[in-house]
Formats: structure tokens, sequence, C-alpha cells
């Protein structure tokens, strides 16, 4: 699916520069799920927006389902990124001023897919994920973990190959913590690549391979066996 | 997608409403300011467009040039000037001309004093008014013959039909019948051709009927020149000179040389007769000013729509990033906020058409005009709106939808950065150039209100209180009616002039100054003993004139020969020019005056006045001499006890109707015709203040939506300061600081340009206000103030709110 060679990634400002990855190498193939744990600061957000393509690293080789993306100008990245990546974030990033619907709508909006079709997708990936009862309502009349559940149905709606979550499950109780996750394997089953950065060992446990990072280095890499 | 952005945008303006109002309405303000203005300014460029060949039509205007002094400016041209057009210039089409006046009509015994025009026959051909019965072609057929507006139908006949009835109509004196021949439409305001009825021009109906139309020193007549299509009229212009010098009597074959030295002729657009002409009723400089207002503001609107535009930023950055997240491109997002800021401008618009059409019944009753807001007869002002609007839309939204596009979602959806940083600069440049622009215009107000105020409060030299100026006094009855005033009690006073105060003098007479320099002109007026008496003119030296022989112009016997010597008073200013060290030493000494226009009489002035106003209180006053002419006191100014004023009127009233029972009583307060110099200033005082007024207050809704959003930006700094022991005072005070820097920065810019401007502006008035320190202060704290009260609530709201809440907000 992607592979990163000798990525790093160097925020400078005036006075000081921050190394935030330091020659990465990284593999990922089709069908996997991978937790990325580490410390705050090691790095983890930077790599999973490198490889979301909503960053660019500074330097190394970042070959995404066969091609070097590294160098590529937004627009292109834009285009790679809307037809294969999905996103979950900690903090749900839902559009206060659309409904549950309208916001997983907008995934497929810059697409050029038929109203009616986006409509039937829309309907399906609802069922999915149980959220269809809420259709009409607000974000803001949704609790935690059913804006989760939106967020992760605006992820794959669009029929991505690979789903990236950063702490997906950080802003959630326990319960709904664990129903978040327990999507995320369900899509992995189904043949989604994920990619989720946590720091919750439990949750990263539901992965299959665990990346750890620290100080902009991998650390170890894990591999469990099948649950 | 697009109804997608639309539901966006939509639900984002319901979700901020206070925001999305202030958004709107600063716009809709700002643009129905904006429409209003240049409604008024349009209409008053437009008197007159509407006649037939309106820009072939040339009113023809004299100046008569004097050796010193001033010009004698008027609206009209010597008859003779007709025939000598026609055989000198092939291109000249047609000439119509009238005399206009207040005419007494009579009705079954009821007498009406109504507008009129006498007009030559082919006057309906010339302007083509619009009759509603009759016909243009025949109306004039008969010398007894008149055209009535459809106001005088209706005043006179009321519902029974007017056409084919008979009018008397009181011409020089006497009461004639005229047939109506025709019912015209009544004349729209936006033009200076305003009547009531009209016949035609009847030279033998005037007496000594000769001299009027044949003689170059009489110009009693608007004069309308009509030219080919495509006439190159300033070829006429150039022939203009030569043509007075070829045609003209010199002063000396023309006896009585009334006519001045030199006269200037001019052929001035019908279009032009408003406003560039000799009887200009409005000033071209004062609509550019208003312009000027409309687009300072337009700038304010503007800038404020854009700073609440991109105050909003911040709340719809996340919006943004996710739509970038999931495939949005640079140039949709972009679209979309170009977008919405265009229909946002657009909705705007709506509301401002809405707010003009709301206010226009109140606005012309203000302007006493009929200006309209003609979006679907004239296409033109919608057509102008919404390309202004959809401009206006286009460069706000440009701002946010380059920031937009160019936003990077993992700067907001991964930081806690606020992301309108960037624009926060921009934005206080917006509101200080807002709050630049409002101080100035509001020192600007505030000097105009002053001034025109002040012009109010200046000692006219005479106490029009209580005065009352009756009009068509002249002819032999005159004395009866005096003498039945003054025995009534009330009537304290009465006095007789050629002209009254406010309304200027005639003559132009010429002195030479005791030094034996060269010759000086003084404005001359003809009264009677008592008008000082009745003007409460203080008398400074010497005595007033009496009913005496010696002080008359001319002789009581025969055909009222000029006296050889006579004797004058003159005011103040006028011995000053005449050289003389006070008023004392003015007395007695006698100076050759061309009192006849054509010799110069052994003058003796015997007393000096005190300066009094006799034209515009705007106007300096001007050295004066008077004299007893007893054939030109056609004004009588009667003073009525103030104590016993309603009973003063009675007595006028009764002694009119025993003098003149056959005539209309005209009258007029000399305190309204006082005020009614001020009037137009007045008017444009008062529209320069609500307009300022509508400014300031669209910038502080500007520093309003400026103050809610950067509270809100700062609520966690805010809360660390709590929780760092700052008391609720100083985080108020540090407030009220962040916001009162750009009024301060923008006082600073204004002040220096308001004082260039005002004191500029002010230098064309004769009596003026000083320009002090103190006003510019007092707007300044104005200023400080409302800007205080505008974002003291934010201020106090955000200090107040507890800490704990504030760190978790972000």
């Amino acid at each position: 699916m992607l592979k990163l060679h000798n990525l790093s990634k160097v925020y400078r400002t005036d006075e000081v520069e921050t190394v935030a990855l330091d020659n990465v190498n990284i593999e990922i193939e089709s069908g996997e799920f991978v937790a990325i744990m580490g410390p705050s600061g090691c790095g983890k957000s930077t790599l999973l927006n490198i490889v979301g393509m909503l960053d660019s690293s500074s330097s190394g080789d970042y070959v995404f389902m066969g091609e070097n993306v590294a160098g590529y100008p937004e627009s292109k990245l834009s285009n790679i990124r809307k037809q294969n990546i999905g996103f979950i974030f900690q903090s749900f990033n839902l559009i206060d001023e659309l409904t549950v619907e309208e916001n997983i709508e907008l995934a497929l909006l810059y697409h050029n897919i038929p109203a009616n079709v986006r409509r039937e997708r829309v309907a399906k990936v609802m069922d999915k994920v149980g959220i269809a009862h809420r259709a009409k309502h607000m974000p803001s009349q949704l609790s935690g973990g059913q804006q989760q559940r939106v967020a992760v149905a605006r992820a794959v709606v669009g029929d991505q190959a690979m789903i990236l979550a950063d702490e997906p499950t950080g802003n959630l109780d326990s319960a709904h913590g664990q129903e978040v996750m327990e999507m995320l394997q369900a899509l992995n089953a189904e043949g989604t690549t994920i990619v989720m950065v946590t720091h919750s060992p439990a949750h990263a446990d539901y992965a299959r391979r665990t990346i750890n990072l620290f100080d902009g280095h991998v650390v170890t890499e894990n591999l469990r066996a099948a649950v | 997608m697009y109804f997608n952005y639309l539901k966006t945008a939509l639900r984002s303006l319901i979700r901020y409403k206070l925001f999305s109002f202030i958004n709107i309405a600063g716009l809709a303000v700002g643009l129905a300011a904006c429409t209003l203005i240049l409604l008024f300014v349009r209409d008053e460029f437009s008197w007159d467009n509407h006649w037939d060949r309106a820009e072939d039509i040339y009113r023809l205007e004299t100046t008569l040039q004097f050796p010193i002094g001033s010009d004698r400016l008027s609206a009209f041209a010597p008859d003779p000037l007709k025939d000598i057009f026609f055989d000198t210039f092939s291109e000249v089409e047609d000439i119509t001309r009238y005399m206009e006046g207040s005419l007494s009509l009579r009705m079954e015994g009821d007498v009406f004093l109504q507008r009129g025009l006498l007009a030559d026959p082919n006057f309906f051909d010339f302007f083509d008014l619009e009759f509603v019965q009759g016909d243009a072609t025949t109306a004039f057929q008969s010398m007894n013959n008149v055209v009535i507006s459809e106001r005088t139908a209706t005043n006179l006949f009321g519902d029974s039909p007017a056409l084919g009835n008979t009018i008397s109509i009181r011409s020089q004196g006497e009461f004639r019948d005229f047939t109506v021949t025709g019912i015209i439409i009544d004349p729209v305001p936006d033009t200076h051709i305003q009547h009531d009825f009209i016949i035609p021009f009847n030279r033998e109906s005037f007496v000594g009927s000769r001299w009027f139309t044949e003689d170059w020193r009489f110009m009693y007549r608007s004069v309308f020149v009509k030219f080919a299509p495509g006439t190159n009229v300033d070829l006429v212009r150039a022939a203009l000179p030569g043509l007075v010098e070829q045609h003209r009597p010199k002063p000396e074959e023309q006896a009585g040389q009334e006519s001045g030295r030199n006269m200037l002729l001019h052929l001035v657009a019908l279009t032009d007769a408003h406003l560039k002409s000799h009887a200009s009723t409005a000033d071209p400089d004062v609509l550019f000013g208003f312009v000027g207002l409309a687009f300072l503001i337009l700038l304010i609107a503007v800038a404020n729509f854009l700073n609440l535009s991109m105050a909003r930023t911040s709340h719809r950055a996340r919006e943004v990033a996710m739509r970038k997240v999931v495939g949005a491109s640079r140039s949709q997002i972009a679209q979309q906020f170009l977008g919405e800021a265009t229909a946002l401008a657009l909705i705007s618009m709506i509301v401002a058409f809405v707010l003009v059409e709301l206010s226009l019944p109140y606005y012309n009753e203000f302007l006493t005009a009929v200006v309209e807001l003609d979006l679907v007869t004239g296409p033109g002002v919608a057509a102008g709106g919404v390309l202004l609007v959809v401009a206006i839309g286009l460069f706000a939204g440009s701002f946010q939808a380059t920031y937009f596009a160019l936003l990077k979602p993992r700067d907001v959806l991964y930081s806690n950065m606020s992301p309108d940083h960037s624009t926060g600069k921009l934005r206080t440049v917006l509101v200080v150039s807002q709050f630049t622009i409002s101080i100035a215009l509001m020192v600007g107000a505030f000097f105009v209100n002053k001034q025109t105020d002040y012009a109010r409060t200046l000692d006219l030299g005479f106490n029009p209180n209580g005065l009352i100026v009756v009009a068509g006094t002249n002819g032999d009855r005159s004395d009866t009616f005096k003498r039945r005033l003054l025995e009534n009690q009330q009537i304290v006073a009465v006095g007789r002039s050629s002209d009254v105060p406010t309304r200027g003098s005639e003559d132009r007479l010429t002195m030479r100054p005791v030094s034996g320099e060269d010759l000086v002109t003084l404005d001359g007026l003809p009264t009677d003993p008592d008008f000082f008496r009745v003007y409460e003119i203080p008398l400074l030296a010497g005595r007033f004139l009496t009913d005496t022989e010696a002080d008359l112009l001319r002789t009581r016997e025969g055909d009222g020969e000029f006296r050889s010597a006579v004797n004058v008073v003159i005011n103040k200013s006028g011995a000053a020019l005449l050289g003389f060290v006070d008023p004392a030493a003015a007395v007695g000494q006698t100076i050759p005056t061309n009192l006849t226009q054509t010799r110069y009489l052994e003058s003796t002035i015997v007393g000096v006045v005190d300066d009094f106003h006799f034209d515009s209180a705007r106007d300096v006053i001007r050295p004066g001499i008077y004299y007893l002419d007893e054939r030109r006191q056609s004004e009588m100014t009667v003073r009525i006890d103030r104590r016993d004023y309603d009973a003063g009127i009675l007595a006028l009233e009764q002694a009119w109707r025993e003098t003149f029972p056959d005539q209309v009583l005209s009258y007029r307060n000399m305190t309204d015709l006082v005020e009614a110099q001020y009037q137009t200033e007045d008017q444009l005082s008062d529209m320069l203040f609500a307009f300022t007024v509508l400014a300031v207050s669209v910038s502080c809704l500007g520093l309003y939506g400026l103050a809610s959003f950067s509270v809100e930006r700062r609520t966690k700094e805010i809360g660390i300061r709590r929780v760092l022991g700052a008391r609720f005072h100083q985080i108020a005070l540090m407030l009220l600081w962040q916001f009162s820097k750009p009024i301060f920065i923008a006082a600073a810019i204004a002040v220096p340009v308001a004082v260039y401007l005002v004191t500029n502006w002010l230098s064309g008035f004769a009596y003026r206000i000083d320009v002090g320190a103190l006003p510019f202060a007092f707007v300044c704290l104005v200023a400080i103030s409302i800007g205080w009260i505008t974002v003291a609530s934010h201020a106090f709201r955000v200090a107040r709110s507890n800490p704990v809440e504030a760190l978790r907000y972000e």
C-alpha cells in the first residue's frame, strides 16, 4: 500500500529547528491494521499527516500505491487523497452547520457523483455504523460516540482504501471507545487498510502491528498474531 | 455542490444571528444611505431634461458690468435680441419668451393669487407641455385665451368642466376676462418653469408698451433659443460680444443708462438652468460634496462588510479544513467564499432598496422633492446597484477566498492556534479607516452645523420681529392704504422701498471718494422717509430723510423731473468707502452721484445709518446709499406691535379690504424671509448630520463585530490572566484600551485632514466661526465614548466570566 523511505520532517522557526521525524522507514501492506504509539511529541501525528498527504516531508521518499508522491503539488496530493484516504480525528471535526447525513455526504461532494447515488451510499453507510435514525440531526445534538460514528461513516463512504485515525477514541469513554474500535476492526476485516495513532495499549491491541515512535525514530515494531 | 454551499452559508448565517444581522444591516444601511444621496444628486442634475429636445434649448442670460463694484447678473435678456438672433444665426430654429409673476385670478367673486406665465404664442410648440384638454395649436389663437394647469382647474372649478369657461385675471391694474382653452398637466417639481396658468403675452396691456419690447434697458422676460440639432453653440457664444457691440445702443444714444457700462450675453443650456445659471437654485459644488459623502459612507460600509466577513474566519476554518481533507480543491473553496460574500452583498442590496423605498416619502418631504427609486422604469439604477454590489461581494469575498484557499488543513485540525492571526492586522486597519472617515465626518458635520447656526445668530442690523412685507401696494391707492394702517394702534410704523432686505437691491451708483481717487460703487435703494424707523436701523450721525421737497429725488409736480441737488443717507460702510474718518465727518458733504443714470446729481449726505444686511446674511454688508424716489416704492413694510400681533394682522387685512377690494392680500413675515435664506443650508446641514450619524453607526457595527470576535479569541488568555490574579477592572481596562487604540489612531489621522477641510470651507463665508481645538477634542471624545459603549458589554462580560470555563473552552 505505502512505503516510507528515509523520510524526515524538520520544522524550522526563526531560531529553533525541530526534527519531528528522522529517517523513518515504514512499509504498510494493503489490508493491514497498524497502530502507531509513542509519547506526546514523538512525531505520531506528523507521521499520520504526511501519510495522509495533509503535510509534506522535508526529505525522503513516500511511495503511495506505487507512486512516489513526495514533492507532489497540493492539487495532485488532494486528488490522490480524496480517491484513497479517509480520516478520523480525535475531535471528530464534523461541520456544525450540516446534519449527520450532510456531513457524511460531504466526502462524496467533490467526486462528481450524482446526487441520487450519493444519497444511496450515504444511507447505506449510515446503516452500517448505526446512525441512520439520527440522519437529520445536527452534530451538536449527538453524543461523542455518535459523532465519532458519523466521522467514521464519512471516512468510509467514498470506499477509501485506507483510513487514517488520529486517536479516534481519545475523546470518548471506554464503552464508546470500544464501539469505535470494533467498527474499525470490522472495516479492516472487509479489506480496508487502517493506520491508527493511539495512546491506549488496549486499543492498539486491535491492530495486527504496532509501530512505536520515540523522538522521531521508529524504535520497535511488534507484529501480533491474528486475534 | 452549490446547494451544499448555500446550505452551509445559510445555516452559518442563522447560527450567528447577531453577526449576520450586523453584517447585512451594516452594508444595507450604507448602501441605502449612498442610494438616497445619489438619488438626490441625480435629481438635482436632471432638472429640465424631460423636455423634448432639451439638449438643443438654451436660455439667454445677461451680465451688466460696472466699472467698479459687483456685476449685476440676470437670467433675463432684452426683448430686441429675438429678431437679432433670427437675423444673425441661421442655426436658430425658434425662440420663445415668457414673463412670470403672481397675478390675481377672480372667479365668481373669489380672488386667488396664482403664478402665471405671460408667454409668446409659440410657447406650446417650444415646450412640449401635455394637454389634458384642449389643443396646443389652438390654445393661443386669441389674446384672451388662458391655459391652466390641472391643479388650477381643480382649485377654480372643482368637478365642473373648466374648458370654455371664463376667468378674470388682473394685469396692470385691471381685471380682464380670459377663456380657458386648454388644461395641461401640472409642472413637475424638477423644472424651473413653474406655473398655475399661462396667457399670451400682450404688449398692449403694459403701460409704455413700446419700451417694453424695444428697449435694451428693460429685461423682464426669460428668453429661450432652440438651435438646430448639432449646432456648435460655442461658435454662437463667440459671436455674442460682437452682436452686443453692433446692436446695443450706446449709453449716450439711449437716455438713462440703466443698462450699465458693458453687457455680456450668455447661452445657458436649459438643463443647466437649475445649477449653473444666473438663477441657480442649487450649488453643484455642494452636490459633488454629497457624492463624496456617499462614497465615504460606501467605503465605511464596505470596510465593515469586509471586516465582519474576515472576523468569521475562525468559525469557518474547521469546515474548510474538512472540505479540503475530503478533496475540495483550492478553486472550489475560493468559489464557495466568493459566492457567499456576493450572495450576502446581494441580500444587503435588496434590504437597502427596501429601506430606501420606506424612507423615500420622508426623504422627499424633507427635500420637498419627488426623488424616486425607479427600479422598474429606469433599470439603470437596479443594474448599477447589482454591478456595484457584486463588485463589493467579490472584493470582500476575495480576502476570505484567498485565505481559505491557502489554508493548510493540518494547521486547523491539529493545532489550538487561532487561524485568524493573519487577518487581525488587516481588520484593525479597516476599523481605523472606518473611524478616520467617521471622525472626519463628525468634525465636518459639527462645523457645518455650527456655522449654519452662527449665520442665524448674526446681527442683521435691523429687527425682523413683527415686520410684515406687503406686496402689490404700488399705485395711487398706496398712500390711502398707509394712512388707514397707521390709524390702528397695533401698527407701529409703515415704510416703503423699492426692495426689502434679503432680496438685495438693483441700483448700483458711482460716487467719487473725498480723496479724489477712482470712482466707487454703492448699492442704491429708493426708500420713503419712514423706512429706517420701520426697520429700527440706528442713525449714527445727522438725520433721516424727511417728507420735504429738499429731500426728494424728483419734483412732485409735473413729470417727476429729477432735481439738480438732492439729500441722501448712506450707511457706515458707505462712509468708510467714501473716505470719511467717521460717520459724523460725512454729514453735510456733497458728492456728485449718478442718481439719474444720465447725470451726476449733487448729493448731500444728511445722515449716516448703521450697517444692515440687505442681501444674504452670508454676504458681507456692502456700502449703501438711500434716497427718496416716490416712483419706486413698490414694497411696503409694516411693523406690528408684537404684543398685539393677531389684532395687527386683522387690522392689516381690514385696511387692505377697504383699499384694494378687488385684490388678494399677499404678505410675508420678514422673519420668514430671513429664515428662507438659511433654509437650503439648513437642509444640507441636516442632511450631512443625518448621514454622518448613519456612517458612525455603521462604523460602530464594525467595531462591535471586531470586539465580539476578538474577545472570543482572547478568552483563554483572559482566563490565564484571571488565574494568575488579574482583577476584574484590570481586565476590563485592558480590553477597553485594546479597542480605544484604533480610535485614537483614527483621530490622529482624521483631525489634521478635518482641520484643513473645515478651514478651507469656512473661508468661503464673510462671517464665520473660529476653528478652535475644543470641537475637535469634543468630537474625538464622542468617538471614543461611542467606541467604548460599543465594546463595553463584551469587555465586562469576558472580564467577569469564570476563568475555569474560559480555559476549558480551548
